[in-house]
Formats: structure tokens, sequence, C-alpha cells
């Protein structure tokens, strides 16, 4: 039984699942996101995909502070996502507010206040070695030994 | 043919192999380029609150008296990262990444003054702002109780049944007018600009 633990740990550590919501952000973290894609970080050669489905995800990725009309929907789409699973906040946004938490706009952060984050990443926005470093060192938290928990 | 040979001898080349077989991810590593968040230096703060006036993220930074003297203090969450803080900073508290250095080398610095500006359609004339100001008591002990003086050195009057700005300079921003204001016709606007000083042309 260990020995199957063993290569589903293995196999887990290198075939992270991603999928990533923006729940109402400037659009700044999902660059940054998208610059982790891209050749010069290359979230992949860590073992990382990106499917932005959450049926098939292990890690949510919510970016943005949580308009309105998001309310109701991010707690379906982690409702959503087999598990194990894990959400990861990407920015000051779902942890603050960032620049939008001031009167007169309409947001409601954080984001924890709708799903579990189990972890979060501040800046506005991250730098593509926070974002991939906070998921690389959360996944093996959720994932190791499932199992047998 | 040839070209079969030709792979096959070049793919049982050791480098190759070991190249292939051994592939290592290379290290995350943050470039140095990157600017971090604020950190603290040696240098004492004198609570000017330059850095939480210049501030544009809600709740970035907050200067926080700490035993018998002043701590500015990120909070990450907050912070956007954008080292306006370091630069309004006269004292230097703060440093992040290049900015000092920059800052120091081109002479920049900031520019603030507070500007004082009434609405005519809510102003009622009632005086209250000429009245309340503490730097028009100082000025002019007999400032009367409708806001009217004969004095010219007093930051705002009412001068023919308007308030007049004369010296916006003087303010120093504690808002007393604008909380003493029934309609919120008066608001008080910290202004903010980039100056760069030239080098001193020798004569």
């Amino acid at each position: 039984m260990s020995i199957l633990q063993d290569i589903k740990n293995a196999v887990r550590s290198r075939s992270i699942h991603v999928a990533y919501v923006d729940v109402g952000s400037c659009n700044g973290c999902d660059i940054e996101v998208l610059a982790c894609l891209a050749p010069r970080y290359d979230i992949e050669q860590y073992g990382i995909y990106v499917h932005n489905n959450p049926r098939e995800a292990d890690v949510l990725l919510v970016i943005g502070s949580v308009t309105p009309q998001w309310v109701d929907k991010l707690r379906d789409i982690w409702d959503k996502i087999p598990e194990p699973k894990v959400a990861v906040a990407i920015g000051n946004c779902p942890i603050s507010g960032c620049v939008y938490n001031r009167r007169g706009t309409l947001t409601e952060p954080p984001a924890s206040k709708y799903i579990p984050i189990a972890a979060e990443v501040p800046g506005c926005p991250p730098r593509p070695t926070e974002i991939l470093s906070a998921i690389l060192s959360v996944a093996p938290l959720i994932f190791k030994d499932y199992e047998e928990r | 043919m040839r070209s079969i040979i030709y792979y096959i001898r070049e793919f049982l080349r050791p480098e190759w192999l070991k190249k292939f077989f051994f592939a290592k991810t290379a290290p995350l590593v943050t470039p140095s380029y990157f600017k971090g968040y604020p950190t603290l230096t040696d240098k004492e703060c004198t609570g000017c609150f330059n850095c939480m006036m210049i501030c544009p993220a809600p709740g970035g930074i907050e200067v926080l008296r700490r035993k018998d003297q002043w701590v500015p203090e990120i909070y990450p969450g907050h912070c956007i990262r954008c080292g306006l803080c370091v630069e309004a900073c006269e004292e230097g508290v703060l440093a992040s990444g290049r900015i000092l250095d920059i800052t120091r080398r081109d002479r920049t610095a900031f520019r603030s003054w507070y500007h004082l500006e009434v609405d005519d359609a809510l102003c009622m004339r009632c005086g209250n702002c000429c009245v309340s100001c503490p730097i028009n008591k100082q000025e002019d002990p007999q400032l009367g109780s409708s806001g009217t003086s004969s004095s010219d050195e007093v930051i705002m009057r009412i001068e023919g049944g308007r308030v007049r700005i004369l010296h916006e300079e003087k303010c120093t921003g504690c808002k007393t007018c604008e909380t003493h204001c029934p309609n919120s016709a008066i608001r008080v606007a910290r202004m903010v600009e980039g100056v760069h000083e030239e080098k001193e042309v020798e004569a």
C-alpha cells in the first residue's frame, strides 16, 4: 500500500492542475499568471498545467476583488472542483480589496468569506516567481498522502 | 540511410544522453531588480506622515507610535509596492530596491501644498470656515464672527458676501474648515508635484 502511495505522491507532485477564476480584477494579476505560462517562467516545467476547467482542477487561483455578480458564483465553482482541492488567492484584491476597497466601489472582498483560501500571494500584482513558489509550496501540503488522511 | 546512421550516432553521444535523461528544472530565482516591500533603514522617523498621505492603496502603510518613537509599518496584502512612500520620505526612513539611489542621483523630490476650493453653489456664506481656521485666528485676532477681516494676511475671509481665499500657501491641512462647514462646500486637497532640482550652475 505504501509503495502505491509513494507512486501516487510522485505523480501528483508533478501533475498539478490549475484553474484560474477572475472575480473582478484589473487584469494585472491575470497578466502575471499569463507570464507564468510564457517561456520565461514556463509553469509546465514544474509540472503545473493550466486547464481552466474546475472539474479537472486541483488548484483554484482566485484573482480579483469579489464583485457582487461573483458572490454566489464563486462558491459554485469551488464546489465543482473534485477533492483534494485548494484555493490560492493571487494578488492584494482577494485578500483586502486593494485599491478597490474604498467607498463607492462595487466589491466585496475578501474572497475567504466565500471559499476557504489556503494560501495568499500578496502583491499588486505579485511576481510570477511568487505565484509559482506559492503553488509549489501549497500543493504538497494538500495532495501528499491524501488517501491516508 | 546515411542520415539515419547520422541520427543514431548523434543520439548515442554521451552528452546528449546525459542531457536528455537527466534534464533538471532551473531553480526559481527572483531577478535582483524586482522591487520588494519597503524596508526600514536605520534613520529615525519624524512622524510627518508624508508616506501615509501619498500612499495610493487603502491601508498600505501606517505610521505607529512605538514606545517613544514613530515607526512606519507596511501591510502586505494592502501595499502595492509602488514605492511612493520611499520617495516621499524626506528622512530616508524607508528603502525599496533602487529607488533611493535613483532619487539621490536625479535629485528628484516631492513638493506638496494644500489647495482650498469653495463650491459657490453649496456655500451659504456663513463664514464658519474663516472663523474656525486656527491660522486665521493667529494672523488676525480681531476676525469678525461672520468671517470678515481687515487683515490681508489671513488665509481666507468673507468679502462682499463670498469667501475669498488670499493665502493658500499658509494652510497646514488641518481640515478644521471642512469639518465646520455645514454644507461641505469647502474642500482641502493635498496637492503633490514631483520636482527636479537642477544642478547649481557656478557663476
